[in-house]
């Protein structure tokens, strides 16, 4: 078996393990898509409700507020991701101590991923039935019940759906950040299998953020549907 | 006089658009007694919706002069966690329903109840309890999109019921439905109002819904209260044109009279022949007062048309009729029939003179 793998990708298995082997880089995505899912995406839903709720709409209709976040989510989501990874130096610098590696790829993650899902979010929660939310009103909830129980329940199965179409973001762009300097399987792709003429490494690093990008759409389909009963 | 259980004073409510000031309620008074079923009729764009959401303040007005009495509370000096107590005993239900599709039918219900002090076995109860009250107690593990359109409204109902307020606020509640399921829940509206003594605000741009359920009208446009008064006054002695309009849609007494005028023998009607329009109400109809006229003032009645409503529990007629006799008979059966407490409205009178032959 070995033989015969070694024999169809050999540098794949001489890159397996390892210092900058692909196992590490499987990790090194695994660890940038998790915590930049996590933190930009309670960032990115913070912010998106924040906008929901302020806008002029909204139950907490606040022009001022809104204007902020919306100018802050606008000027984020406008700036080219590669060059967010080298604008974010300094911040990434002083936040986590280093700007190399996927601890270093973080922040300018976070930057990136936290106002598109803001917007997704908005975008998801503003379809959410007004006249549903004016029942609530009706019910005597404050502001914090309507949107923990209507907006991000009845939001719930299209919240599913974005949430999953901004992981696959992420996947995507830690693979950009990955190539210069945030490791995983983007830069391995790029430094070994690109710059290297290893094509074998960079097909099976192509291969195994498919496989990552089909899990989680599936999954993400499979719960969406099982919470959408309309 | 009952007491008021709502009482709005000079409400003014005011939008902005386009630069322009639009006045959806305009120096509003309304009052509404303990028990009324009251109702509001209007067309699109009266200001009914919006004036109906001052109640609960879900709209605020506008202008500082103001006031909104609940339940004896002056809602607009409340604070925020004071307003939302109050509104929860004010119940409300609506056009689209407005039911949780993430939910099922029984946790639609619980959902009115988060903030209730009842405990997890007896919001179940209290669930279970409205859910029979409404006749839906084989759908509470359902999902709104299972059910109809009556159904739905029934689960409003049961949410908005849920925590025993004294009003309940029907905001167009079945303007989607069709004509079958309209009578049944509004049966079940004032079924609530007489079992609860639930108040019930209706406000509807259909008449007959009015006038199957309620005691009180208010009738509304252009953000202003044309005419309001109790359903049996408002039917038999509408003063508005608008009022009259809406009566119409109900008893189609003006387009029959439309109607009428048309016919040759009306349009060039004889001396002594009068088209009258004949209103009663209650113990009046019960007289045979076509064989009386005949008998008194050999008078003959021909009737080209006739409405009878029964409006809680009360009889209302109104007859389009032509009268025959000699001029002078013809005055005295009119004279006769107004001190029968019978109203009369003189439409047309005959001037062609009877041809001799």
């Amino acid at each position: 078996m070995i033989n015969f793998l070694t024999k169809i990708m050999p540098n794949v298995i001489d890159n397996w393990s390892g210092d900058n082997g692909i196992l590490l880089g499987i990790w090194q995505t695994l660890y940038m898509t998790f915590w930049t899912t996590l933190i930009g995406g309670v960032l990115g839903l913070i912010l998106g409700i924040a906008l929901v709720v302020t806008d002029q709409h909204g139950i907490l209709a606040n022009r001022v507020v809104y204007n902020i976040l919306d100018k802050i989510v606008n000027i984020l989501r406008s700036i080219p991701f590669v060059i967010l990874l080298a604008v974010a130096f300094p911040l990434t610098q002083i936040l986590v101590g280093t700007t190399i590696g996927p601890k270093g790829a973080l922040v300018p993650l976070i930057l990136g991923t936290a106002p598109f899902y803001a917007r997704q979010v908005q975008n998801t929660l503003v379809q959410v039935d007004s006249g549903v939310i004016e029942s609530a009103e009706a019910l005597g909830y404050n502001p914090w019940t309507i949107i923990t129980s209507v907006y991000l329940r009845e939001g719930l199965p299209d919240l599913i759906r974005t949430s999953v179409l901004t992981i696959i973001s992420i996947i995507g762009l830690t693979a950009m950040a990955g190539a210069v300097g945030g490791g995983g399987l983007g830069y391995i792709a790029i430094s070994k299998g690109y710059q290297r003429y290893q094509n074998d490494i960079t097909l099976v690093c192509t291969l195994l953020i498919l496989v990552l990008v089909f899990v989680i759409q599936a999954l993400g389909d499979l719960w969406a549907r099982k919470v959408d009963h309309r | 006089m009952a007491e008021p259980i709502i009482d709005l004073k000079n409400i003014c409510v005011t939008f902005k658009e386009d630069q322009r000031d639009v006045h959806a309620v305009d120096h509003v008074d309304l009052q509404i007694n303990r028990g009324d079923i009251y109702g509001v009729v209007g067309y699109s764009g009266a200001g009914k919706s919006t004036l109906i959401r001052v109640i609960n303040l879900l709209q605020r007005p506008t202008n500082a002069d103001a006031a909104v009495q609940v339940n004896g509370t002056d809602l607009l000096n409340l604070k925020a966690s004071q307003l939302r107590d109050e509104r929860r005993k004010i119940g409300m239900i609506f056009q689209h329903f407005n039911l949780m599709d993430a939910l099922s039918i029984a946790d639609n219900v619980d959902f009115a109840l988060k903030k209730s002090n009842l405990s997890k076995a007896d919001r179940k109860k209290r669930v279970a309890e409205l859910l029979e009250l409404v006749g839906l107690t084989d759908k509470a593990n359902d999902f709104p999109s299972q059910l109809s359109g009556g159904q739905k409204q029934r689960v409003g109902i049961a949410r908005a019921i849920a925590n025993r307020p004294d009003i309940l606020i029907s905001d167009e509640a079945t303007s989607a439905l069709d004509p079958k399921t309209t009578v049944a829940i509004l049966d079940l509206l004032a079924d609530l109002n007489k079992k609860l003594g639930l108040t019930v605000v209706l406000i509807t741009h259909e008449m007959d819904a009015v006038k199957r359920i309620c005691n009180r009208v208010a009738v509304m446009e252009a953000g202003r209260l044309v005419e309001t008064g109790d359903l049996l006054q408002i039917f038999s002695q509408p003063e508005a044109q608008l009022t009259k309009d809406f009566i119409d849609t109900t008893t189609h007494l003006e387009s029959a009279l439309a109607a009428v005028k048309q016919q040759p023998a009306i349009a060039h009607l004889k001396v002594g022949s009068v088209l009258v329009q004949l209103g009663y109400q209650g113990a009046s109809t019960d007289q045979p007062l076509i064989t009386e006229l005949y008998r008194r003032f050999e008078v003959s009645a021909n009737i080209l048309y006739g409405n009878l409503e029964i409006l809680q529990n009360t009889p209302v007629g109104n007859l389009l009729v032509v009268l025959s006799g000699t001029p002078k008979h013809t005055e005295q059966a009119l004279v006769f029939m107004k001190e029968q407490r019978v109203s009369v409205k003189v439409l047309e009178k005959g001037t062609e003179e009877v041809a001799h032959d």
